[in-house]
C-alpha cells in the first residue's frame, strides 16, 4: 500500500459520492414551495419538532464501540508483521487483548450491556 | 517555482481545513458543525497522506471520522438544545478577548516557527515513504515500543471502568 | 529481560496487579464488601515493599528509568493513597448505594496512582504521556460520581475539560520539542536542548501543561469548581496526591531535561509562585464551605513549592520532596475529618463546625494539629518544611520572592486559625453530634497524625530525603 493509491482511492472517493451530489443538483428539476418544504409525516400535518432525545444507552454503547475500535487498529500492525515477530508478537497481543477484554467482561457483569 | 501536485494538493486541503474548522465554530446548528467537523478531519487525513504517513491517515478517517463522530452526534441528540437562546454568548467583551487573544497567540507562533524553520528545511528522504506503512509500524511497535502499547492497553480499560461507573443505572 | 530488570518496575507492575485483582474480586463475588480489606492488605503491601526494596536502572533503552529519589516520590504517593483508601472506606461501605461500585473505585483509584508513578519514572515523552493520561482520564468518572448531583456533573465537565486542554497544550510543546531535537528520549534531550525561539516556546507550553495540573495561578480557573463538586476524597486525591506527582515530573523535568533553561524557569516560577500564593490566599479568606475552603488553601499552598526551584540545586529538590511529603499528610489529615463528618452528617459549611471540639474530641484535635502543619506553626511538621523552602529562596538571593512569602504565610495562618476558632472557642448550640468512625478511617488519621508530629521532629527523614537526591 503506498501513499500515491491511498491518495488516488480518496480522490475517487470523494468523486464519486461528491460528484453525485454536484451532477444531481444540476440536471434535476426544482421546485420550491412551502407545502414541498413540510417534514413528510404520512399526509397527516406535523406536530412538534423531530429532535427526539436518545437514550443513555446508545452512548455507552458507543463507547465501548469506539474502544473496540482502537484495539483493531493496534491489531493491523501486528497482523502485518506476525511472520516476523512470531512467538513474541504474540504473546504481547494476547496480554493486550487480555487486558481489553477483561473490560467488556466488567461492563457484561456490571449490566450495562442489557437494553431494557 | 515549479507546478507540483503535491504542492497544489497542500495548499488545497490546507486552505479547506482552515476553512471547515472556522465554518465549525461559527455555525448555529450544532448538527452542522459535527458535519464540518468531519471534512476538516477529511483534510486533516489528507495531509497526513502528504507527509507519507498512509496507516495514520487510515487511523484519522477510520477512528475518527467514523466512530468518534458517531459520539458526537449521540452527544448532541442526548443534550436537549432545543433552545437556541442559550448558546449567545452575553457579553460582548469575552468575545473580543478571546479574539485578540488568539491573534496575539497566531502571532507569537508564526513568528517563532518562521524563524526556527527558515532555511532549515529538508526535502522528504526517499526512505520516507516506508516509514508510514503498517509494517514498519509494527516492527517498531513490537519491538521497542513494546511496553507503552502494552499500557495502552491498559489505558483503554481504566476508560471502560471510567465510563462503566459514570454511565451506570442507579442502584435500585 | 531478566527478572531483575522487572523488578525495577516492582511499584508499577504490583499496583496494575493489585488493580486487575480487585476488579476480577469484584466481578466473581456478590459481596463486595470483602473486597476492600483484600484490597488494603495487598496495598499496604506494595507500600512497604516500595520503602524497603530501592531500585535503580534504566528500562527499554531508556523509556522508562528509576532512581532512589523517583522511588521515594512513589513511596509517597503510596502512603498518601493508602490513606485516602482508608479514609474512604466509611464512605464506600457504610452507604448500600455505593456497594455495587466499590470495585470501580477501588480500580481507578489505583490505576491512576499506577499511572502517576509511570509518569514520574518516565525517561521519555511518549511514557510521560501515556503515564499522564492514565492518571487523569479515569478520574473524572469519580469526579462526576454522585451524577445526579449538579455540582458533581459540573465538576466532571470541567475537569475533563480542562485536562483535555492542557494535555493539548503540552502534546504541542512536546511535538515542537521533537520537531527541533529529533528525539523524545530525555538523555538525548539533556545534550541537545538548547535556547533558541522555538524551543523556548516549546517549553513553556510544557509548562503551562503542567501548572495545568498543578494549578498554579493563571491556570487555576478549574480548581474550586472542581474541588467542591468531587466527592470528599477524591478531592483530597486531587488536591494532595495529583498536584504532589505533577510536581514531581515538573521538577524531574525541569532538572534534567530543561537545565539549560534555568535562567528561563527562575525569571517565570518567580512570577508564578507569587501570584500563586497571593491569589489563592486572597480567595480562601472569603470561603465558607469547608472543601472549598481547603480548596483555595492547596492553591496557596502550591505556590510556595516553586521557591524550592529556584536555582536547581539538589538540596532544592530534596526540600521540595519533604514539603510534600508533610503537605501530603498534612491535607489529607484535613481532608480526612472533612470526610469523615461529610459522610457522617453531610454538613459542609463552616459554621457548622462551631462548637465541634465540645462533642468530637478525637476528630477536632486531628483537624487542629493538620491545619497547623498547613499554616507552618512550629512544634508541627509544616513550620519545619516551609522554613526550609524559604532558606532556598534566601540563598539564591531572591529577597523580594521571600518578601512576599513570609507575607502569604501570615495571612494563610488567620484564616487557618479561624477554622480552629470555630471548632474551640464559637459557640453553637447544635454542635455537630458524636460521631464514630469506622477502623479503616481512624488507621488513616493514625497515620496522618504519626507524620505530621514524626516527619518534623527526627531532621533524619530530611537528611535521608537529601542522601537520594544526588542523583536525579
Amino acid at each position: 500500500m503506498n501513499t500515491e493509491a491511498l491518495i488516488l482511492f480518496f480522490i475517487v472517493g470523494l468523486a464519486m459520492v461528491g460528484g453525485g451530489i454536484i451532477i444531481s443538483t444540476i440536471l434535476a428539476p426544482k421546485s420550491k414551495n412551502p407545502v414541498k418544504e413540510e417534514t413528510y409525516e404520512c399526509g397527516i400535518p406535523t406536530q412538534g419538532a423531530s429532535w427526539l432525545q436518545y437514550k443513555i444507552g446508545y452512548y455507552l454503547f458507543a463507547i465501548i464501540f469506539l474502544i473496540f475500535d482502537v484495539e483493531i487498529i493496534f491489531m493491523v500492525p501486528w497482523a502485518v508483521v506476525m511472520k516476523d515477530y512470531g512467538f513474541t508478537a504474540f504473546v504481547e497481543i494476547i496480554i493486550f487483548l487480555m487486558i481489553v477484554a477483561l473490560g467488556l467482561i466488567y461492563a457484561y457483569k456490571k449490566k450495562v450491556l442489557r437494553w431494557d | 517555482m515549479e507546478f507540483k501536485l503535491e504542492t497544489f494538493l497542500f495548499f488545497f486541503l490546507a486552505v479547506s481545513s482552515i476553512i471547515s474548522a472556522i465554518m465549525m465554530i461559527t455555525r448555529k446548528s450544532p448538527i452542522s458543525s459535527a458535519l464540518f467537523l468531519i471534512l476538516n478531519f477529511f483534510t486533516v487525513s489528507g495531509l497526513y497522506l502528504l507527509l507519507k504517513a498512509q496507516f495514520i491517515a487510515v487511523i484519522q478517517v477510520l477512528v475518527y471520522m467514523g466512530a468518534i463522530m458517531v459520539l458526537f452526534l449521540f452527544v448532541i441528540m442526548l443534550l436537549n438544545l432545543q433552545d437556541k437562546s442559550k448558546f449567545k454568548e452575553k457579553y460582548s467583551y469575552k468575545k473580543i478577548t478571546s479574539l485578540l487573544l488568539s491573534i496575539l497567540l497566531f502571532c507569537i507562533l508564526s513568528f517563532t516557527l518562521y524563524f526556527g524553520f527558515t532555511g532549515k528545511f529538508k526535502a522528504m528522504s526517499d526512505a520516507a515513504g516506508d516509514l508510514g506503512k503498517a509494517e514498519t509500524l509494527g516492527a517498531e511497535l513490537f519491538t521497542a515500543f513494546s511496553f507503552p502499547f502494552e499500557l495502552a492497553s491498559f489505558l483503554l480499560l481504566a476508560a471502560i471502568v471510567g465510563a462503566v461507573v459514570l454511565a451506570k443505572k442507579k442502584f435500585n | 529481560m531478566t527478572i531483575d530488570q522487572f523488578l525495577l518496575m516492582k511499584n508499577e507492575i504490583l499496583l496494575i496487579a493489585i488493580a486487575v485483582i480487585v476488579l476480577i474480586i469484584d466481578l466473581m463475588t456478590d459481596n463486595k464488601k470483602i473486597l476492600f480489606p483484600v484490597m488494603i492488605i495487598l496495598f499496604i503491601f506494595t507500600t512497604v515493599i516500595g520503602f524497603i526494596y530501592q531500585t535503580d536502572g534504566e528500562l527499554f533503552g531508556g523509556m522508562y528509568r528509576s532512581t532512589p529519589l523517583i522511588n521515594m516520590m512513589k513511596n509517597i504517593l503510596n502512603t498518601g493513597v493508602l490513606i485516602i483508601l482508608l479514609q474512604s472506606a466509611g464512605w464506600l461501605i457504610n452507604k448500600a448505594e455505593n456497594h455495587e461500585n466499590i470495585g470501580g473505585f477501588c480500580f481507578i483509584l489505583i490505576s491512576s496512582l499506577a499511572g502517576m508513578c509511570f509518569m514520574i519514572s518516565s525517561g521519555d515523552f511518549l511514557m510521560f504521556y501515556l503515564g499522564l493520561e492514565l492518571a487523569t482520564i479515569p478520574i473524572a468518572a469519580l469526579v462526576a460520581y454522585e451524577k445526579m448531583k449538579f455540582l458533581s456533573a459540573e465538576a466532571g465537565t470541567k475537569f475533563i475539560l480542562s485536562a483535555v486542554l492542557s494535555s493539548g497544550i503540552l502534546l504541542y510543546g512536546i511535538s515542537i520539542l521533537y520537531g527541533t531535537n529529533g528525539s523524545i528520549l530525555f538523555k538525548d534531550l539533556n545534550n541537545s536542548v538548547e535556547i533558541t525561539n522555538l524551543q523556548a516556546l516549546a517549553f513553556i507550553f510544557i509548562l503551562s501543561g503542567i501548572a495545568f495540573k498543578i494549578s498554579l495561578v493563571p491556570f487555576h480557573l478549574w480548581t474550586a469548581d472542581v474541588y467542591e463538586g468531587a466527592p470528599v476524597n477524591i478531592t483530597s486525591f486531587l488536591s494532595s496526591i495529583s498536584k504532589a506527582a505533577s510536581v514531581f515530573i515538573l521538577l524531574i523535568l525541569l532538572f534534567t531535561v530543561f537545565i539549560n533553561f534555568s535562567e528561563i524557569w527562575n525569571e517565570l516560577l518567580v512570577y508564578l509562585s507569587i501570584l500563586t500564593m497571593t491569589i489563592g490566599n486572597l480567595f480562601a479568606i472569603r470561603q465558607q464551605n469547608l472543601k472549598r475552603f481547603l480548596a483555595f488553601s492547596s492553591i496557596a499552598q502550591a505556590g510556595f513549592i516553586p521557591l524550592g526551584f529556584i536555582g536547581g540545586t539538589s538540596l532544592g529538590a530534596s526540600t521540595v520532596l519533604y514539603f510534600l511529603l508533610i503537605y501530603v499528610f498534612s491535607n489529607l489529615g484535613a481532608f480526612g475529618v472533612v470526610s469523615v463528618v461529610t459522610s457522617a452528617t453531610g454538613k459542609e459549611s463552616m459554621n457548622d463546625y462551631n462548637g465541634f471540639y465540645k462533642t468530637n474530641r478525637g476528630l477536632s484535635i486531628v483537624m487542629m494539629l493538620s491545619l497547623f502543619s498547613l499554616a507552618g506553626i512550629p512544634p508541627v511538621a509544616g513550620f519545619f518544611s516551609k522554613f526550609f523552602l524559604f532558606t532556598i529562596a534566601a540563598k539564591q538571593g531572591y529577597y523580594f520572592l521571600l518578601f512576599i512569602a513570609v507575607i502569604n504565610a501570615t495571612i494563610s495562618l488567620y484564616y487557618y486559625l479561624l477554622v480552629v476558632k470555630a471548632m474551640f472557642i464559637n459557640e453553637n448550640e447544635q454542635p455537630i453530634e458524636k460521631i464514630t468512625s469506622d477502623v479503616y478511617a481512624k488507621l488513616g488519621l493514625a497515620i496522618c497524625v504519626l507524620g505530621i508530629v514524626f516527619t518534623g521532629l527526627f531532621g533524619i527523614i530530611f537528611d535521608y530525603i537529601n542522601t537520594l537526591s544526588k542523583g536525579i
